[in-house]
């Protein structure tokens, strides 16, 4: 086995045990197991700092089927692509060969020669599901998550959408009392609290 | 305000203090106001109120405050100590590395211990296989210490059916109830229980010229950006600094407390950030590393204060379990602090029960509530947790949900302690911390019962859906209790009960191992009493030549 195949092995175990995780496990930094460096705010760009468009269109297709748009945006409309191709230039930049390599993977499931993104939308599902179990999948997941939920100035989230899709106001970060509808309801008949 | 010094590494200062945690802030601050030259040892970086911010990526993904786990430290795991010792994905002893501790990334819940938590042993009786004993002070005697801890560090409460007695009231009142304390009071009146105010290290009001919380939410692993949680970095820090008697030294590694041929310590050796070695001598030295970090630098500097064999010993991680629901209408618990009513009903243990054990349940939106990580790991279980069903429900619930969160006993045992790992080292050089732990069958069947009653709570409350693990064994922890116990007998303890090492005259030794029992899961605020009550000790000690 060579050593690169030792480190995606290795890799592949560790992104697979952050699935599932209980909370103590959660506190402890999966990711930066695989990562080291700052992560620089950049504003959003229309173009790829990493990634070539053609594979860029091939991730953001996986990525808008792990977050499709509904009657609320996606992980396309949020430019989940825009994160991680940010992150692969910062934290994120020793995963890059191995999404690749699972790119390609995925790829070589589809035997008529068409790309993952010209397949339908039940034929992506179909072949994701196939495959949701590799640490592929996991981390990617994981990331499109981070691009949805994680702060703008990584490159995704784009104007809070994320944080809208939950309900959340993304331009409130202080809130005040009465929080939801069960205090309120409880503060009706205990004013003092 | 005084100028911050500098001091001299060769120069004698009169006390280094090692950490600048929950106790070493107090700690220092307590010694410098005092007029006592301090040097603070503190491993982690020097990250100051306003730049924390709400970044899930860079807290939770990329390790900001718990560093990047085994590949750094080492650090290994087994269950018992006839197995080797495992490197996992995660430390096994969590605590954060940043000036102020991990009081910087608590959620703030300060429970003060009961008059029975001190003569516990002497209650209930002798337990097999267990340390369990009575602690060498009373709660009379630590009670000053917490009416202290409140009003000098911040803390907002209200007096509750459970609560022990007390010789001041709370400084300010509790901060608002939210969703998930409203339906706690519903569920548990309905059950005959008596549902208590939690209280707070987070301030209601301006308190000591300290801004209140703006209800952001981001309280459990986040640093508060307006500085109203009660860490020792908003706290004590500052007023340690203006003393102009306390250096701050962050990013400062000890390796090695120096003793001489006389038995006392003259000298703390620690990597500086670039990894040079450095030194900074001393007439005293106080231990505040954490009970993990604490007994692994004894046992680093030639078993220093050992004479016991008790450094190491009696971890105790405090058991943990839980129950989670979704209810039909909104929460909203992303804002607000976590947990405003807790139920203290089974705070004693029970014979009947047929077990040892006691702790308290806690209503609150989860441990994952901010966005990101409640939509990796705090979401209702489902077949599938990716496409658009899963997105739909995540946006459903994360609105919707809430927790019954257990905090609850742990026994001391031998088999359950850090030692150090005979080949491991961390990215310093020093041998890894290794942790051996099993739950005490009793800490289990105590957190289940308990999570059963957080789930009767629950479905009393009305909840929609519930959902729980049963309680398990522990496989880590960020309580790191007991490792350096106090007691009156040298052969059975480390510490005297005022902290001095029962060996070394002039080593203090105070954090969470200097707990005799687990408290009810909820630590902190006795870690903080007994800091302050130390350094009343220390400094009369010093001020009569008597250290």
């Amino acid at each position: 086995m060579s050593s690169h195949d030792q480190s995606r092995r290795s890799f592949l175990q560790q992104s697979a045990g952050l699935v599932g995780a209980s909370w103590v496990k959660v506190v402890l930094p999966g990711m930066a197991a695989i990562s080291q460096a700052a992560c620089s705010a950049k504003e959003e760009q229309a173009s790829y700092t990493i990634l070539d468009a053609a594979e860029a269109g091939e991730f953001e297709s996986i990525m808008a089927r792990i977050i499709p748009a509904t009657d609320t945006p996606g992980a396309r409309e949020a430019g989940v692509i825009h994160f991680l191709d940010q992150s692969f230039g910062t934290f994120n930049a020793p995963t890059l060969p191995m999404l690749r390599a699972g790119l390609e993977e995925l790829q070589s499931g589809i035997t008529d020669g068409r790309m993952f993104s010209e397949l339908s939308d039940a034929e992506q599902d179909a072949l994701l599901e196939e495959n949701q179990d590799t640490g592929f999948f996991s981390l990617l997941r994981i990331m499109t998550f981070a691009g949805f939920f994680g702060m703008t100035e990584y490159g995704g989230n784009k104007d809070g959408m994320g944080w809208s899709v939950l309900g959340m106001d993304p331009h409130v970060h202080a809130y005040s009392s009465p929080f939801g509808f069960y205090d309120a309801e409880y503060l009706k008949e205990n004013p003092n609290g | 305000m005084a100028d911050t010094p500098v001091f001299n590494t060769r120069d004698e200062v009169d006390f280094v203090v090692i950490g600048s945690g929950a106790a070493g802030g107090i700690i220092a601050k307590e010694l410098s106001t005092a007029g006592f030259s301090t040097v603070v040892l503190e491993q982690g970086k020097y990250r100051k109120t306003p730049e924390f911010t709400h970044d899930e990526i860079k807290y939770f993904l990329n390790g900001e405050f718990f560093g990047a786990g085994p590949r750094e430290t080492g650090m290994t795991f087994r269950d018992d100590e006839n197995k080797e010792a495992q490197m996992g994905q995660r430390d096994p002893a969590v605590y954060a590395r940043t000036v102020g501790g991990s009081s910087v990334v608590f959620s703030a819940h300060f429970w003060r211990m009961r008059p029975v938590d001190f003569n516990e042993r002497s209650v209930v009786g002798a337990i097999d296989g267990t340390n369990f004993v009575d602690w060498p002070i009373t709660y009379d005697e630590l009670e000053p210490y917490y009416s202290k801890v409140e009003w000098d560090m911040g803390v907002s409460g209200a007096p509750g059916f459970s609560d022990p007695p007390r010789s001041k009231p709370f400084p300010m009142p509790p901060l608002p109830i939210n969703s998930s304390g409203a339906l706690m009071v519903k569920g548990a009146k309905a059950l005959g229980l008596h549902p208590d105010v939690q209280a707070h290290a987070i301030l209601s009001q301006v308190h000591n010229g300290r801004a209140p919380c703006l209800s952001c939410g981001f309280c459990a692993f986040f640093g508060c950006e307006v500085g109203a949680k009660s860490s020792s970095l908003a706290a004590m820090i500052p007023v340690a600094e203006a003393s102009g008697n306390c250096e701050i030294r962050p990013e400062s590694t000890v390796f090695q407390i120096v003793k001489n041929p006389d038995g006392r310590v003259t000298e703390v050796l620690y990597y500086d950030k670039d990894g040079n070695e450095q030194g900074q001598r001393a007439k005293a030295v106080v231990l505040s590393a954490n009970g993990a970090e604490s007994p692994r630098l004894l046992l680093d500097s030639d078993n220093l204060a050992n004479s016991s064999g008790y450094v190491g010993r009696n971890l105790m991680f405090n058991a943990h379990a839980g129950s989670n629901g979704v209810f039909e209408h909104e929460l909203n618990e992303y804002k607000g602090v976590q947990a405003t009513r807790v139920v203290m009903d089974f705070y004693n243990s029970d014979q009947k029960r047929g077990f040892y054990g006691g702790g308290g349940i806690d209503a609150r939106g989860g441990l994952m509530i901010t966005p990101l990580m409640y939509s990796l790991f705090g979401a209702p279980p489902s077949e599938k947790n990716w496409g658009a069903e899963y997105k739909e429900m995540i946006a459903h619930s994360f609105s919707r949900q809430m927790g019954m969160m257990v905090s609850a006993t742990s026994l001391p045992m031998d088999r359950n302690n850090i030692t150090l790992h005979p080949t491991n080292t961390d990215k310093w050089g020093r041998p890894s911390i290794r942790v051996t732990y099993k739950d005490h069958p009793d800490d289990i069947k105590n957190a289940q019962f308990l999570q059963d009653k957080g789930q009767e709570i629950l479905d009393a409350a009305g909840a929609v859906r519930t959902w729980s693990q049963p309680a398990g064994p522990s496989t880590g922890g960020v309580h790191l209790l007991g490792t350096c116990r106090m007691g009156d007998d040298p052969e059975t303890s480390v510490i005297d009960k005022n902290h001095r090492s029962h060996d070394v005259p002039n080593l203090f030794i105070c954090d969470g191992s200097s707990l005799v029992t687990s408290t009810r899961g909820q630590p902190t605020m006795t870690i903080m009493a007994l800091a302050f009550r130390a350094a009343d000790q220390i400094k009369s000690a010093a001020s009569a030549g008597n250290i």
